[in-house]
């Protein structure tokens, strides 16, 4: 078997003399220019309010809706305060209040992506020096659309990243500070204040994904990358088992390194779950992925693992406690997350080694990625063979005798996030029957949460119960997902940017986010599949990127198997793990760059407000459960890309709704002409939580109607709404007349009976504005 | 199961200090007595079973209550003889939270809203917003489950006691 093997080492090219750079502090000699060949737009690096005004654009258009968890402000030492009807003691309202905590939400993820980043600089810089430079490959020029646009630079070596994320955390700072007691009192600036921590989260995710890029040698956008394994059977439980868990590529990169400097391909397992398990997959294709996030305590439970490595972000906190009732071992390596373990960084590995073997600690914290790489491996070898019997689970004939137990009181479904039916299926267990604990389990019904295992009053294994009664039925699952690409290449953008723009292709739909979906995993992967025999561009990230890759048709065959990873009509393309998602909005701006010629430096605005009215794109994020979901769909949303969610993103607290029924809600400035015009609910939302996939998927192609469609692009875009919503709702939208501007928007294939649903809504014909804006004419 | 019934069906929904009423079919026929423009949200946890499309479609009838379909639970409404609107969840609620808004006849803002089977933590949320921001109107739960950000809703019950509730609100 043969590996893809990045070269970790210098490139010889570094050395090259002829943009040598020579840095002392602060003061470069000779160093390579970063300012762009275009004129500074208004906004370089914008402070809190320099956006506001396009800020209040958006929220006039989309005001947020409110959906309080509580009736309470808990925040300070004047309450708790009940803000039902009131205000708290310091002043707020309820409206206030739920904007301050998703400004909360969104600086947490905002910081867990920059707190990644500077982790990843801070390490790349010590190991490969300040000056390494930033090379995205031939095919890409616009290297980091996102900081060239809100920076208004051009990074050519890592150090100057450093320059990006220094103003995300000052930016960050000033934002945190403003939801202090007493500070900001404004719903609508609140509003505004998140989505500038949504774009420091764009720009940090993007200095974080550039910087792995470049420092491990990651795919630089192509569309062929090879198939990689996927899924808990890939991984040979006989061999040493080391897995990765978290979103930090580091550590895992040095595990595998250590595993390929002495040869041991074939003597260990190295796997993944979450966003390490996709970049590690980008590093070296040797590793596995195991799954989404919703895997994590299935396949902690199954005792497969050996030694279980986090690093950072959407690892469970008790992931020790669970790692030692099978005598697993685990070593933490972020100061995120230490978890009580003794700090052993400047210890001697073998002495590490030899008291985590001997049992002297249950695991430990190891700040130093390459000695990671030793320990976990050195360990998994030698504690392997004698944990073959150490497996917590229940043996699978044991279950219907331990099920027996069950009271039935009910309370492990209550408290179940999803509702699921654990009583019935631990009933069913109990008759010997294990069908229903396994439909649990597949495609993540139950993404193992453990509430149920908490509340149980009997304390049975329920998730021991799901996790051995599925793993009987599924163990020999192997599908194949495409490595994570990383950016969409320019090439790709000029061959596609124009039809995007005009509306050829329907749209550029994009599946991000966590695994708390409302039905399980295979819910995104029926929707991306609809999408892509319409021909969409089909582009996925972190845990929906698995799950998608979880789903084979009648033949076996993944979607990734069937349809191409370019960045064009019916491709599905990985783009990465969660940083990654920075490239999808990256992708839209180099639309309004490479396609539309608009300037980047300092130009935010303009480019973003370019994006909302013509570039049909749309964000579906069908299992977010996370702050740094929440931090993403600010970001995106303050670029004009809307994005549909799953029904428990209501708990996030807050959406932002358009009113179809309010005309004046529409207009826009015809830049063309200087005219304010009508204008249609095109994008309806920017931020809008549907109920059921069904919902979700119509929405999602109604919310890549632009518009700058032309009568051709528009009659594409209406097909695929009118096709799905006859599909699922039985008739016509019952909205068409507020989208097809003349005759020639109607779709061929329906156009008697929309014209005659038009007619009985006495629909006249209006004009479509040439340059559509919410910016005002210069 | 035990015989709590007011607890909210997920425990963890509780939200302050006020708490949504029981009600019986008596009283939830009294506040729709009471009311001048009610209106009935069905949801799709009812979508696949006919015994409570039927059920409803009864009380729909009975009360000439405008309908609002909400996921995917419209076709099927629809197919079994319920006229309704489509909206998702949210955007209904967005809508009743405008006292402007004309409401799904043109008649004006609804005063009173019964819900039934919309995903439970969903109808939550939604109910919460109504709660804070909804004050011109009353909501009533006729799920299976009790709601405590609803005005009033009926009792966390089984099935049998669930379907004689429903089938009492048929009567007037």
């Amino acid at each position: 078997m043969t590996y893809k093997k990045m070269d970790k080492k210098l490139d010889n090219d570094f050395w090259k003399t002829k943009n040598l750079s020579l840095t002392i502090g602060e003061v470069s000699i000779g160093k390579p220019k970063q300012e762009l060949d275009e004129p500074m737009g208004p906004t370089p690096k914008p402070s809190v309010t320099d956006l506001r005004s396009w800020d209040f654009k958006l929220l006039k258009r989309y005001p947020p809706f409110y959906a309080p968890f509580c009736d309470m402000c808990c925040l300070c030492t004047y309450g708790k305060c009940d803000l039902l009807g009131k205000k708290g003691a310091c002043g707020i309202d309820a409206e206030a209040q739920q904007a301050r905590t998703v400004l909360l939400a969104s600086c947490i993820g905002t910081a867990a992506h920059a707190g990644h980043g500077r982790h990843m600089l801070h390490h790349v810089i010590k190991e490969k020096g300040k000056d390494f430079p930033i090379d995205m490959g031939k095919n890409i020029d616009i290297e980091a659309p996102i900081i060239r646009t809100i920076i208004g630079k051009k990074p050519v070596t890592v150090s100057d990243l450093d320059e990006s994320l220094s103003y995300v955390e000052e930016q960050l700072s000033h934002l945190l500070s403003a939801c202090h007691t007493g500070q900001e009192g404004n719903a609508l600036d609140f509003e505004s204040k998140a989505l500038h921590a949504g774009m420091m989260d764009d720009l940090a995710r993007e200095v974080a994904d550039i910087t792995q890029i470049v420092a491990y040698d990651m795919p630089r956008g192509d569309g062929d990358e090879p198939l990689v394994e996927l899924g808990l059977g890939t991984v040979d439980k006989d061999k040493p088992v080391v897995l990765c868990i978290g979103h930090n590529v580091a550590p895992g990169a040095e595990i595998l390194d250590y595993v390929e400097d002495n040869d041991l391909y074939e003597d260990v397992e190295i796997c993944g779950i979450c966003c390490t398990a996709i970049d590690i997959t980008r590093y070296n294709q040797a590793a596995k992925v195991i799954g989404p996030l919703s895997k994590q305590m299935k396949f902690i439970r199954s005792g497969v693992s050996d030694v279980i490595v986090v690093d950072e972000q959407c690892v469970r906190t008790d992931v020790l406690e669970e790692a030692k009732r099978n005598g697993a071992v685990v070593i933490a390596t972020t100061d995120k997350m230490c978890l009580g373990l003794s700090d052993m960084t400047k210890e001697d590995p073998e002495l590490i080694i030899n008291e985590l073997v001997n049992g002297k600690i249950d695991g430990a914290l190891i700040l130093e990625p390459k000695k990671v790489g030793k320990v976990a491996v050195e360990v998994a070898k030698k504690i392997a063979k004698r944990r073959e019997s150490l497996k917590c689970l229940p043996d699978i004939s044991e279950i219907p005798e331990i099920a027996k137990e069950c009271t039935e009181c009910g309370w492990c479904v209550r408290v179940c996030p999803n509702n699921r039916p654990i009583m019935d299926a631990v009933t069913s267990a109990a008759k010997g029957d294990l069908k229903k604990l396994a439909d649990l389990y597949e495609y993540d019904m139950c993404y193992t949460c453990g509430r149920c295992e908490e509340e149980c009053e009997r304390n049975l294994p329920l998730v021991s119960f799901i996790t051995k009664a599925g793993d009987h039925f599924v163990k020999n699952q192997k599908f194949k997902m495409r490595a994570g690409r990383g950016p969409v290449q320019d090439v790709e953008i000029r061959k596609v940017g124009g039809p995007i723009v005009l509306g050829d292709i329907p749209g550029v739909v994009a599946f991000v986010g966590c695994s708390n979906f409302p039905n399980g995993g295979i819910e995104i992967a029926k929707m991306a599949e609809e999408l892509l025999k319409r021909s969409y561009i089909v582009v996925a990230t972190g845990c929906s990127a698995m799950s998608i890759g979880e789903y084979v048709d009648e033949d076996g065959l993944t979607l990734y198997e069937k349809y191409e990873g370019i960045f064009d009509a019916s491709g599905l393309a990985n783009i990465g793990s969660c940083v990654s998602n920075a490239h999808i909005s990256g992708a839209c701006i180099k639309i309004a760059n490479i396609f539309a010629k608009k300037p980047l430096s300092g130009n935010f605005e303009e480019v973003a407000d370019y994006i909302l009215n013509r570039v049909g794109t749309c964000g579906v994020a069908w299992g977010a459960f996370s702050q740094k979901a929440a931090a993403i769909a600010a970001g995106v949303n303050r670029w004009g890309i809307p994005a549909v969610l799953g029904p428990h993103s209501s708990k996030y607290r807050r959406l932002y709704l358009g009113r179809i029924d309010k005309e004046e809600m529409w207009d826009l400035n015809d830049l063309r002409t200087g005219e304010t015009v009508k204008g249609e609910p095109a994008p309806e939302h920017l931020l809008y939580a549907a109920e059921t996939m069904e919902e979700a998927l119509v929405s999602t192609v109604k919310m890549c109607i632009r518009p700058n469609d032309t009568p051709k692009g528009r009659q594409l875009k209406l097909s695929n709404y009118i096709d799905l919503y006859k599909k699922y709702f039985g008739e016509l939208p019952p909205d068409l007349e507020l989208f097809v501007r003349t005759e020639r928007d109607i779709p061929i294939t329906h156009k008697k009976e929309v014209m005659d649903d038009l007619t009985s809504k006495n629909w006249t014909p209006r004009e479509a504005p040439k340059e559509p804006s919410l910016l005002e004419r210069k | 199961m035990d015989g709590d019934r007011t607890t909210p069906w997920q425990p963890t929904v509780i939200a302050g200090p006020k708490h949504g009423m029981l009600v019986t079919p008596a009283i939830a026929k009294m506040m729709l007595k009471k009311a001048k423009n009610p209106l009935f949200v069905i949801g799709p946890l009812i979508k696949d079973d006919d015994g409570l499309i039927s059920l409803c479609k009864n009380i729909v009838e009975a009360w000439n209550l405008p309908v609002v379909a909400t996921g995917n639970i419209y076709k099927s409404l629809t197919e079994n003889g319920i006229k309704s609107k489509r909206y998702g969840t949210i955007e209904i609620v967005n809508l009743l939270k405008d006292p402007e808004w004309k409401g799904i006849n043109s008649e004006g803002q609804h005063d009173l809203v019964l819900f039934i089977g919309v995903t439970y933590y969903l109808a939550s949320q939604g109910l919460s917003s109504l709660k804070h921001f909804a004050p011109h109107l009353k909501t009533v739960t006729l799920c299976k489950y009790f709601h405590s950000n609803a005005d009033a809703s009926f009792p966390n019950m089984s099935d049998s006691e669930w379907t004689n509730y429903l089938e009492k609100m048929s009567k007037i």
